[in-house]
């Protein structure tokens, strides 16, 4: 669904990534892990057009569209949705809805947010509640919600189980399972939680300094070497 | 007394209506507007011009103020800030580009009281309206006419902000301005409303400001720091701060130059700044965030569910 | 003519004096002090309020402050005529006053925002300054208010048609002692401190440097000397006019001139002082015949306040560098270096 080839991208003149080559199919879910400072936020933010890039090229559904401007994006039904600050602390539930739908028109909007609201009730109860209230779980809900109501074909997530309870991250891991499954969205993840992301993962990719250490099935990844030694902590950074 | 307190409303009503653009403006573009009492004189002058070629009551001129005022906050933002936020000034320059422009209004404000006084053959580099004012069971008409305005702009503001969807997104846009821009929300407009209504209210409390006290072209610096005072004692980061803050620095000013007056005699009105200024190092010192960014105040806002 | 060019020399000592100081302040030090006027108004109230009271007292004189001021001045400038070296005497005497008061006023004004970012701290600076510009305004029983007050004449031993050109080299002296001394300064370890601090200040953090000290420090430095322009201005005019201290003049045009010049380049600073005050005099010298050449319904001196705000704004615009950009740093190391491998 979206192709991205020989990318070169960072800031100013700071290079972060270095000819990067990735590919997420239509209808899995595809991880990203690497540890640290591997570059692997700044490649959704390369993707969703926060960066500056340097060359390399991005298609989504056939289309070049490395150089669109993110606003575009999100209207092409590309969500991304950043670590922190992914939802209007100041306003409440309903509103962050509501905004999310800004593009759209009075009965379109309502139709997206009823649909939302069928695919996150947890939602229903809190909608008169500020966003700045909620907890750490109910607020990347929120965050996922927004992007339903935006059309979200291809959904970008930054670490969306930090900090939160292994209970809570499982119940987000098993929204992302049921976005793919029953609303033909693709999800495509950056994960600190590695382990239990790839469990979930289709397709799996492993960055290390800003380049494309590995790049396969999550169950491939998951069993091989260069995963174990950064993960399970065999070997040290330097051996790689 | 009662004078005193009749003044200390009417004072705290106008730093609402300045303070209140003066944080909208930050909030939106993040840069304090040295220019903004210069706004209330502009208005002053368009009231006392109206006024004396039209003789139109100043307080049935506030509709043309707003206009103009509104025009004015919008020139401020298109002419002194945006060339320079394109080229990604720091906030420093910005703050210059403030200054200069309040030196140009000031510039034009003192030019054009010589071309009034040349046209109506009276001195209009001083002017009150306090003789023109009007009186309903002895309340005097610039105490009912600045709370009208602030009771006004206050409904207003509340019904647009939160009834409205352009309101919501101004919000959305005012609290994380990349995320507003992710979901399709033109950050641009925000800043254009909040400079049109910033230079409106002020201008419009500038067409009240001469029925309380004497205008000269160089009264914006002396109310200048009142303003400031009001924005950061509320808090910068609010609008409800303006509010908030406008009544306490109105208040104190007020109250306190009243007291040093039984104890001192007359002339002690420029002692009022001291009590603004010291509240503004407080707050500077203590919570720079001012009250409504106090946690203290997060309960308050949780419990009235706002 | 002459007596032009007196004018613009000696306006551009003071306003070199002032830049200079402020270009230490915010130039190099990222400080955007909105507050200048303050200081360069405690080098007159040194003067108009402490000297004067000084030697009111010592001529054991009566009556109110602005009168006995009066008096006491004029006494002042009958002994001063005979003998030049307590001219000379009383005028290092209020410098150096001016210096300590300068300073103790610059780190006082930055102590409540030392630490907060620029918005905040230009907005603090500015309300102090303000706030004492219009209380030695309104009141005039500090130093004269919007009367003023006389000060005795340091250089009444200069036959009087002279007296004008003795002045002015003495702000030239002055000005020029405040240049050398700034260079040597802003190459010194700490100059570069202080420019790492402007660029990031969380790396002079990790350099174990306290940003708070550094800012206070730079601003009783950056004040002491424009308090020195204060002293001379005040003994040029022999009279503390609290009006020739407002925000326009010694806060706003110091910064038209730093940015005109180049921040960050004290030459360029020198340079764009001539350039400000040479345009200034121009207007003010001939206002008159500038209100009757454009046919101006108005006073001249509101069309400069326009032309210097549109200026600045041009100059934030097209030409934010100045006319002279900033110089890289060359340490003795670095030019040792460049002079081997050129």
């Amino acid at each position: 669904m979206i192709k991205v080839e020989k990318l070169n991208s960072g800031y100013g003149k700071l290079q972060i990534l270095f000819d990067i080559d990735l590919e997420v199919p239509r209808g899995e879910i595809t991880t990203i892990v690497g540890p640290n400072g591997s570059g692997k936020s700044t490649f959704l933010k390369s993707l969703f057009g926060l960066t500056d890039i340097f060359s390399g090229r991005i298609t989504y559904q056939g289309k070049d569209i490395t150089y669109i401007p993110p606003h575009e994006k999100t209207k092409m039904g590309i969500s991304y949705l950043p670590q922190t600050n992914n939802v209007f602390t100041n306003l409440t539930v309903r509103e962050n809805l509501r905004i999310a739908g800004y593009i759209l028109n009075g009965e379109e909007l309502e139709e997206r947010i009823n649909f939302a609201l069928e695919v996150f009730p947890e939602l229903r109860g809190i909608l008169d509640r500020k966003a700045g209230s909620l907890s750490g779980g109910q607020r990347q809900m929120l965050a996922m919600a927004t992007a339903l109501v935006r059309k979200t074909k291809i959904l970008m997530l930054d670490e969306p189980t930090a900090q939160l309870s292994p209970k809570l991250a499982q119940v987000i891991f098993d929204k992302i399972v049921e976005l793919r499954d029953n609303y033909d969205i693709t999800p495509l993840l950056v994960e600190q939680n590695a382990k239990r992301a790839l469990e979930i993962s289709d397709v799996g990719y492993m960055f290390v300094s800003g380049r494309v250490a590995y790049g396969g099935s999550a169950e491939s990844l998951l069993n091989h070497e260069k995963f174990q030694s950064y993960f399970l902590g065999v070997v040290g950074i330097e051996e790689c | 007394m009662i004078d005193v307190l009749i003044g200390a409303m009417v004072w705290s009503n106008l730093l609402v209506l300045l303070a209140l653009g003066l944080t909208m403006t930050y909030i939106t573009t993040g840069v304090p507007n040295f220019a903004q009492a210069s706004f209330a004189i502009v208005g002053s002058y368009i009231a006392l011009t109206l006024l004396r070629l039209i003789g139109l009551n100043p307080y049935l001129s506030i509709p043309v103020t707003f206009i103009l005022g509104g025009i004015l906050g919008l020139s401020t933002y298109y002419i002194a800030l945006k060339p320079l936020i394109k080229r990604k000034a720091s906030i420093e320059m910005l703050m210059i580009a403030t200054l200069a422009w309040d030196l140009i209004l000031f510039g034009i404000i003192g030019a054009y009281s010589e071309v009034l006084s040349a046209i109506t053959k009276k001195t209009e580099t001083l002017f009150v309206f306090t003789s023109l004012d009007f009186n309903i069971y002895g309340i005097p008409g610039r105490l009912i006419v600045s709370s009208l305005l602030v009771l006004l702009t206050i409904l207003g503001l509340y019904l647009l902000l939160y009834k409205t969807k352009f309101g919501i997104a101004l919000r959305a846009s005012m609290e994380n301005p990349s995320l507003a821009e992710a979901m399709g929300i033109n950050v641009e407009n925000t800043r254009l409303f909040s400079w049109f209504l910033s230079g409106a209210l002020a201008c419009m409390a500038g067409s009240v400001l001469p029925y309380l006290q004497e205008i000269v072209p160089q009264t914006g610096y002396f109310i200048v720091v009142s303003i400031f005072a009001a924005s950061i004692v509320g808090g910068l980061y609010h609008i409800v701060g303006a509010l908030v803050g406008g009544y306490i620095i109105g208040i104190s000013e007020s109250l306190f130059t009243y007291i040093l007056s039984i104890l001192l005699g007359p002339g002690v009105l420029v002692y009022s700044k001291v009590i603004s200024l010291l509240m503004m190092i407080a707050t500077v010192l203590l919570h720079p965030r001012g009250i409504t960014g106090t946690e203290m105040w997060r309960r308050v806002e949780r419990w009235l569910n706002l | 003519m002459v007596e032009l060019i007196t004018l613009i020399l000696f306006f551009f000592a003071l306003y070199v004096i002032v830049s200079l100081s402020l270009n230490l302040e915010f130039g190099y030090g990222g400080i955007p002090n909105f507050g200048k006027a303050l200081s360069v108004l405690t080098g007159a109230l040194v003067v108009g309020g402490i000297l004067n009271r000084l030697l009111i007292w010592y001529f054991g004189i009566e009556g109110d402050f602005i009168s006995a001021s009066s008096l006491a001045a004029y006494r002042m400038t009958e002994i001063v005529s005979q003998n030049p070296l307590i001219g000379l005497g009383i005028f290092l005497f209020c410098v150096t006053m001016a210096v300590v008061a300068g300073a103790i006023a610059g780190a006082l004004s930055i102590l409540p925002s030392a630490k907060l970012k620029g918005d905040y701290l230009g907005v603090t600076l500015l309300a102090i300054s303000e706030v004492v510009y219009l209380i030695l305004f309104y009141n005039t029983e500090i130093v004269g208010g919007y009367y003023g007050v006389s000060v005795p004449d340091i250089l009444a031993f200069v036959p009087g048609e002279y007296r004008v050109y003795a002045y002015t080299v003495l702000a030239l002296i002055c000005a020029l002692l405040v240049y050398l001394f700034l260079e040597k300064l802003l190459n010194s370890p700490y100059g570069r401190i202080l420019r790492g601090h402007r660029e990031n200040e969380d790396l002079i953090k990790a350099f174990g440097r306290d940003v708070m000290k550094l800012r206070i420090k730079t601003m009783a430095l950056g004040s002491a000397i424009a308090a020195i322009a204060g002293v001379v201005f005040v003994f040029y005019s022999s009279s503390v006019v609290v009006n020739a201290f407002n925000r326009v003049e010694w806060t706003f045009y110091p910064f038209l001139i730093v940015l005109l010049g180049g921040k960050g380049n004290n030459k360029g600073v020198v340079l764009g002082a001539f350039i400000f005050v040479l345009l200034k005099m121009l207007i003010d010298f001939y206002k008159f015949d500038i209100k009757y050449l454009l046919h101006l319904p108005f006073e001249a001196v509101w069309l400069q306040y326009i032309v210097f705000g549109i200026l600045a704004l041009l100059i934030l615009c097209y030409k934010p560098e100045g006319i002279l950009k900033e110089e890289p740093i060359y340490t003795p190391p670095i030019k040792s270096r460049l002079k081997t491998n050129p």
